[in-house]
């Protein structure tokens, strides 16, 4: 009777083991640093959008700035490790201070990080790099809180939220790009040190440094596949179903989409703080709104009800990307191709990339076990003698 | 003040922009009891049952839970106090299993972090059980809510309710759009209900309302217009006075 839900686990548990066998071990077969150090900048973007499936095709809730998210997580880490890069350290001071701020700085301001500008002092926890990682996830965390519980208290949903979620991501890229003195604006934060763990330093370029990514995505990926398989999960999709049902049924469901929301947001910002490990740089592109919409069609491509496939997707939309605008007929036509890409999907393959591989995997199993299953039998008899 | 009353409504008003929809209406509804509420378009049926389950807010007037004052809560909050309530369209979760919209409903623990478990209860398992016998949807159980028929989909909401516990529950309209085996069916589901729930029904259909009622409350224009067995309903001057003109109860 239970036989359909144990086989989709069943089937979950193969496919999220070959993916993450497979990330872990490609660096046996991919010996180009270059090549490895963009992967694993995909596999950042794979978990955007595991985030991305998280809150849409899990909560029904389309998130079109989380952006905002992966970019706070972004800087709070580039903040710290642009304390550590050796600019900021040679400037002749007591305390590291950005190269930035000097350029900006007022004639005569003291050459120090808490007093060279009105809010410079705001930089002076990120001396301690772990104050930038813990940050990376707080504050994408504390304004997903804020921001959610404004909008599914006041019970707004569908298109609203995107509209609220998209200006909120653009009202924080103005802030960024307005606050040159404090952020550098719109050049953003660059010549980055290296995150350093115990004496050990991560090169971007380093096999390491892809391992930092490799089992992080690995991680998030079955920590949000055995979160979904909670009850929780389970009434945050019931909620997406028919949220007035959940309500009479008991459930606070602003509670769950709140909850929710502020995972997904938390992952992105550990997306973010992983990217700049590996990109060494933290701009405020990250909140443009294109990108924000990008995440959302990897999601669409691979399956927004899938955290896998939505995961797969970005990764192979960006590799094909890259791989496609080497060659100059395509790098332009590129925007076109992916636009193209998603319209197709969108009207044919509503469930991405991941709802055909379920439907292969699920013809598989009902082939194997009608007809095959005396042969089977036989053939082990067969192995046997 | 009895707590043996499972629901006290007490001058229930609702004022849309002066309209009121629900006009100091009145009532008591002992436990255990199955109480139909009748009444021609716009009596104020379904509206006074949105004020009860908390989906509108009333203006003036109370009601009461076992004695316990539930007026104008939280829609959630007004469901974990005991009251379940079906809609006249299908409410149920579309894109789960049947399987998982039962193991929804039987959920006790209503909070996210006491949600972040796998897995079913002993006692929610034997609730889940329960409710299959009762609606008899065993045999679909691992199909998807939205690819049922219509009389399923029905059994299945209700099935949600009773594997709520709710104590109360409202029906609106519970046979609209069925076929009369169909129709059979859901009286005996309501029928195997009665005693251990207490059911506010509201109902059309007079085959299904002799079937089931025992006693009968009728609206008119938001208010109580009278109340009393089926054969002293019918031959009420005012209740025939209130259907002319939508053709009388039939």
């Amino acid at each position: 009777m239970q036989s359909g839900r144990f086989d989709s686990v069943g089937v979950d548990v193969v496919a999220y083991g070959a993916f993450i066998l497979a990330i872990l071990l490609l660096p046996l077969f991919l010996d180009d640093p270059f090549w490895l150090n963009r992967i694993a900048k995909y596999l950042v973007y794979g978990m955007l959008g595991v985030a991305i499936a998280l809150s849409w095709g899990y909560a029904g809730i389309l998130n079109l700035g989380q952006g905002l998210f992966f970019g706070m997580g972004a800087y709070m880490v580039a903040m710290s490790l642009k304390l550590q890069s050796s600019t900021s350290l040679q400037q002749g001071s007591d305390s590291p201070v950005p190269d930035f701020m000097l350029w900006n700085a007022q004639p005569g301001a003291p050459t120090e990080l808490c007093c060279i500008s009105p809010s410079s002092f705001l930089w002076l926890p990120f001396q301690a790099q772990w104050f930038g990682a813990v940050m990376a996830l707080v504050v994408p965390v504390v304004i997903a809180l804020a921001l959610s519980s404004a909008i599914f208290r006041l019970r707004v949903s569908g298109v609203y939220v995107a509209i609220i979620t998209l200006a909120s991501v653009l009202l924080v890229r103005l802030l960024i790009v307005d606050a040159q003195p404090l952020t550098n604006g719109f050049n953003g934060l660059t010549d980055l040190g290296w995150l350093t763990v115990a004496g050990f330093e991560f090169d971007p370029y380093l096999t390491q440094t892809y391992y930092i990514v490799a089992v992080s995505l690995s991680l998030v990926l079955v920590l949000t596949r055995v979160l979904v398989g909670t009850r929780a999960g389970l009434i945050l999709q019931s909620t997406r179903d028919d949220p007035n049902r959940a309500r009479y049924l008991g459930f606070d469901v602003a509670a769950y989409q709140i909850f929710f929301f502020t995972v997904s947001a938390g992952i992105a910002g550990f997306a973010g703080m992983l990217y700049v490990i590996a990109a060494e740089f933290a701009s405020p592109s990250f909140m443009d709104l294109a990108f924000s919409i990008t995440m959302v069609v990897w999601a669409a491509v691979g399956g927004r009800s899938s955290l896998l496939g939505a995961c797969i997707g970005a990764i192979l939309i960006n590799t094909i990307e890259a791989t496609a605008s080497e060659s100059e007929m395509f790098q332009e036509a590129w925007r076109a191709i992916i636009g193209l890409i998603f319209i197709l999907v969108v009207l044919f393959l509503p469930r991405g990339l991941a709802g055909v591989g379920q439907d292969l995997t699920a013809r598989l199993i009902g082939m194997a076990r009608r007809p095959s299953a005396a042969p089977d039998r036989q053939a082990s008899r067969d192995a046997a003698e | 003040m009895s707590t043996n009353n499972a629901l006290t409504i007490d001058g229930l008003t609702v004022n849309f922009d002066g309209f009121k929809a629900v006009d100091g209406f009145s009532t008591v509804i002992e436990d255990g009891e199955l109480r139909v509420v009748l009444g021609p378009n716009g009596a104020g049926k379904t509206t006074m049952m949105d004020l009860i389950s908390g989906k509108t807010k009333a203006s003036a007037g109370s009601v009461r839970l076992y004695g316990r004052d539930i007026t104008s809560r939280a829609e959630h909050k007004i469901a974990r106090a005991g009251i379940g309530r079906k809609f006249q369209i299908p409410s149920i979760f579309r894109d789960l299993t049947v399987r998982e919209n039962f193991e929804v409903a039987v959920t006790r623990t209503p909070g996210v972090l006491s949600n972040l478990r796998m897995g079913l209860r002993a006692s929610e398992r034997k609730q889940v059980q329960h409710i299959v016998d009762l609606t008899q949807l065993g045999d679909v159980l691992e199909k998807r809510a939205g690819d049922l028929s219509h009389g399923q989909m029905q059994w299945l909401e209700l099935g949600m309710l009773i594997g709520q516990e709710s104590r109360v529950i409202l029906l609106d309209e519970p046979t609209a759009g069925m076929t009369q085996a169909e129709t059979l069916k859901t009286s005996r589901i309501i029928n195997a209900l009665k005693g251990s729930h207490t059911l506010l029904v509201v109902e059309h259909d007079m085959a299904f309302v002799r079937e089931i009622a025992e006693k009968i409350t009728v609206m008119h224009l938001g208010k109580m217009l009278a109340e009393g067995k089926i054969e002293q309903i019918e031959k009420d001057p005012a209740v025939q006075d209130a259907y002319l003109g939508s053709g009388g109860i039939h």
